[in-house]
C-alpha cells in the first residue's frame, strides 16, 4: 500500500516537476529536500517557511504539487500526518537515487556551471 | 533492447548509444542517451556552430545592440534573422547585419585593424547606437585576434559605447550549445552588476531564455503587466543590452530555456542568492502552472487566478475546437533540445496528441532525463539525429505532422509529409494560452492540409484515387 502510494506521487513529480533536473547534484538535492519538506508542512497543516527567497520558491513549487496531488490521488486528503511523512519520506529517498545517486548524466557533478 | 540500433546505422554502430525507444516496466535511468558529445564521424550532423549558438540564439536577439560578426561575410548572413525573433522598436536586429567581411589579405596579415574599423564604422553609421557585441569566428580564432584589447581600444576612444565580446568562434565544442554556455558565462562575469536601472515595483523577476520568436516574449509581457510584476531583463527576447546590466536587482529567476540560459541562472543564484524557477511556457496547463508559481512566490496568489480565469475563458473553446479534430495524430518532434520536453506532455494533454519520436541536436543529458521522464513508452528519443536517421524513424512511426526546421522540413516534405517550423514557428507567437492556440491552428492546418496527399498522386495515372481532406474552418 505505501509503496503504490509512493509509486503515485513519484510518477507525477516524474511527469510535471523541472526541479528534480536542475544542473547539479547539489541543486537537485536542496530542491529535493526543500519542496518536499514544503509539501509535507502544507500536507500536514503546518505552517510552510517563507523566510527566505528559497524557501519561497521551494513553497511556490511545493504548493502547486500539493495540489495536483490532492486533485490526483484521493488517498492524499484521507490520510493522517504519519502516513504523508512516510510517503514523502519515500517520495525523497526514490527521487535521489533516481535523479542523482543513479543517474549517468556525466554533467551532475562538475563544480562549475 | 532498449537502445536501438537503427539498419542505416549499421556501419556506424557507436550512434546505438544515442537512440532510445522507451519500453514498458524498464528503468530508463539504465539507458539515458549519450548526448552533447562529439558528432560521430560517418554521421551526417545537422547540428550548428558554437558561434551560432552565441550569436543566433542569444545575443543576436537584442534590440538595441550593434552584432559585429568578426569573420568572413557567410557567418553574418547566416545568423541573420532566421530565428525570427520581433521587437518592438522596429524590429532593429533583423533590419541589419554587420561583419568585417575578413579577405584572404587579412587573415595574411591580421584583422585587428580591420575589426577596429568596422566597429567605428558602425557607431558612426548609426549614431543612435550605444551598444555592442563583438563575436569571434573560426579564421579569426585560428589568426590569434585580441577581440577583447579591440574592444577595449574602441571604448576608450569613445566613452560613450560599451562593447561586450563573445570570444567563440565555431569550432569551440560540440554544438551551438557550447555558444550558448561561453555568451551566459561572460556575460555574468564581465557585465551583470555594472548598472542599477529604476525599480517600479516590489515584485521583480527576470525572464531568462525566451526569445520572443514571433512576439513569445511581448505576449507574456501582457500577463506580467496585468500581475504588477516588473521583469527587470528579458535574457534575451525583445531585450536591451543595459537591461541585462542589471539582472543582479531581481528577486526571482524564471527560466523557459534552461539549455540555452540555464547558466546564468545558476551563476545568479550562486552570486546573488537569486533563486531559480523553471517554468515551462508553452500548453495551457503549464502556463497556468507557471503563472501560479510565481504567483505563489510573491504572494499575489488572487492575481494569478484572476488571469488564468480570464485567458482561460477566452482561449480554451479555442483550443477544444483544436483537440476534438487533432486528437490521435502523431507528432515528431525534432528541434535543439529543450523543446522535446517542453512540448511532449503539453501536446498530450492539451490537444490530444501522440508524440512518437524525438530528436535533439544540442541537448544535454540533462534534457533526455526530462524528456524520458515525461515522454511515452513506444517512443523514440534520438541524440544528434541525421538524415537517414530520421528516414527510417518515420518509417517506423509514421508521423501525421513534424516539427522541425526548414532544412529538414524541406526534406520530409518530399515525402508528404508536413513540417511545422518548430524553431521559429509557422505563425506564432506559440508561448502563452493564446499562442497555444495558433500553434494548435498550425497544426491542424499541417495535418489537414490536402496538397500533401495530392502531392502523391500522379495524374497521369487513371487509376490512382485522388484522396479527399474534410477541412473546416476553425
Amino acid at each position: 500500500m505505501l509503496e503504490d502510494k509512493i509509486d503515485d506521487v513519484f510518477g507525477y513529480v516524474q511527469e510535471r516537476c523541472l526541479w528534480q533536473f536542475f544542473s547539479r547534484t547539489w541543486d537537485r538535492q536542496e530542491n529535493i529536500d526543500g519542496v518536499v519538506d514544503q509539501a509535507v508542512a502544507i500536507l500536514t497543516g503546518k505552517a510552510p517557511n517563507k523566510e527566505s527567497p528559497l524557501s519561497r520558491l521551494h513553497y511556490a513549487d511545493a504548493t502547486i504539487m500539493v495540489g495536483d496531488l490532492k486533485e490526483r490521488f484521493p488517498w492524499v486528503a484521507q490520510a493522517g500526518e504519519s502516513e504523508i511523512r512516510e510517503v514523502m519520506d519515500g517520495l525523497k529517498v526514490r527521487l535521489v537515487d533516481t535523479a542523482i545517486t543513479r543517474s549517468t548524466n556525466r554533467e551532475l557533478t562538475h563544480h562549475l556551471y | 533492447m532498449p537502445m536501438v540500433l537503427l539498419n542505416c546505422d549499421k556501419d556506424i554502430p557507436e550512434r546505438q548509444k544515442h537512440i532510445y525507444l522507451k519500453a514498458p516496466d524498464e528503468d530508463s535511468r539504465e539507458y539515458l542517451p549519450i548526448a552533447n558529445a562529439a558528432t560521430i564521424p560517418g554521421t551526417l550532423s545537422e547540428r550548428g556552430c558554437a558561434f551560432c549558438g552565441a550569436k543566433l540564439v542569444i545575443g543576436g536577439v537584442l534590440k538595441d545592440t550593434i552584432q559585429m560578426i568578426h569573420g568572413p561575410l557567410g557567418c553574418a548572413y547566416d545568423t541573420w534573422h532566421t530565428k525570427r525573433y520581433p521587437t518592438d522598436n522596429g524590429h532593429f536586429n533583423m533590419k541589419y547585419v554587420w561583419s568585417t567581411d575578413m579577405k584572404e589579405s587579412h587573415i595574411v596579415f591580421g584583422g585587428e585593424k580591420r575589426l577596429e574599423q568596422s566597429m567605428n564604422e558602425a557607431f558612426d553609421e548609426m549614431p543612435e547606437i550605444k551598444r555592442m557585441i563583438v563575436y569571434t569566428t573560426c579564421p579569426t580564432a585560428l589568426i590569434g585576434d585580441d577581440i577583447k584589447a579591440v574592444a577595449k581600444k574602441v571604448m576608450r576612444d569613445r566613452p560613450d559605447v560599451d562593447v561586450f565580446t563573445v570570444d567563440c568562434p565555431g569550432f569551440a565544442g560540440v554544438s551551438q550549445s557550447k555558444g550558448h554556455h561561453v555568451l551566459n558565462i561572460g556575460w555574468i562575469n564581465e557585465k551583470v552588476d555594472t548598472l542599477e536601472k529604476e525599480i517600479t515595483s516590489e515584485y521583480t523577476m527576470n525572464f531568462i531564455g525566451d526569445f520572443n520568436i514571433q512576439g513569445d516574449t511581448q505576449l507574456l509581457q501582457t500577463y506580467w503587466d496585468r500581475l504588477g510584476i516588473q521583469v527587470v531583463s528579458h535574457f534575451t527576447g525583445n531585450g536591451t543590452y543595459d537591461d541585462l546590466r542589471c539582472m543582479h536587482q531581481a528577486k526571482l529567476n524564471v527560466v523557459n530555456c534552461a539549455r540555452s540560459s540555464g547558466y546564468i541562472a545558476n551563476e545568479l543564484k550562486k552570486r546573488y542568492g537569486i533563486p531559480r524557477l523553471d517554468i515551462d511556457s508553452w500548453g495551457f496547463s503549464y502556463m497556468a502552472e507557471g503563472i501560479r508559481k510565481i504567483c505563489a512566490f510573491f504572494g499575489i496568489e488572487e492575481r494569478g487566478e484572476a488571469l488564468i480565469a480570464e485567458e482561460t475563458a477566452k482561449w480554451k473553446p479555442k483550443l477544444d475546437w483544436y483537440k476534438e479534430r487533432l486528437q490521435g495524430s502523431k507528432m515528431a518532434i525534432w528541434t535543439g533540445g529543450p523543446r522535446l520536453w517542453h512540448w511532449t506532455k503539453s501536446v498530450e494533454d492539451d490537444l490530444g496528441i501522440q508524440v512518437v519520436a524525438m530528436s535533439s541536436k544540442f541537448g544535454h543529458e540533462e534534457d533526455f532525463e526530462k524528456v524520458i521522464a515525461r515522454g511515452k513508452e513506444g517512443t523514440y528519443y534520438i541524440d544528434d539525429g541525421n538524415e537517414l536517421e530520421f528516414f527510417e524513424i518515420i518509417d517506423l512511426v509514421k508521423p501525421d505532422v513534424i516539427f522541425t526546421g526548414p532544412r529538414v522540413g524541406e526534406l520530409v516534405k518530399k515525402l508528404h509529409i508536413p513540417y511545422v517550423n518548430g524553431h521559429g514557428y509557422h505563425n506564432g507567437p506559440y508561448m502563452g494560452f493564446e499562442g497555444f492556440v495558433n500553434l494548435a491552428r498550425d497544426t491542424y492546418n499541417a495535418v489537414y492540409n490536402p496538397l500533401r496527399h495530392l502531392a502523391g498522386v500522379d495524374i497521369r495515372d487513371k487509376a490512382q484515387e485522388t484522396p479527399v481532406i474534410q477541412r473546416e474552418a476553425a
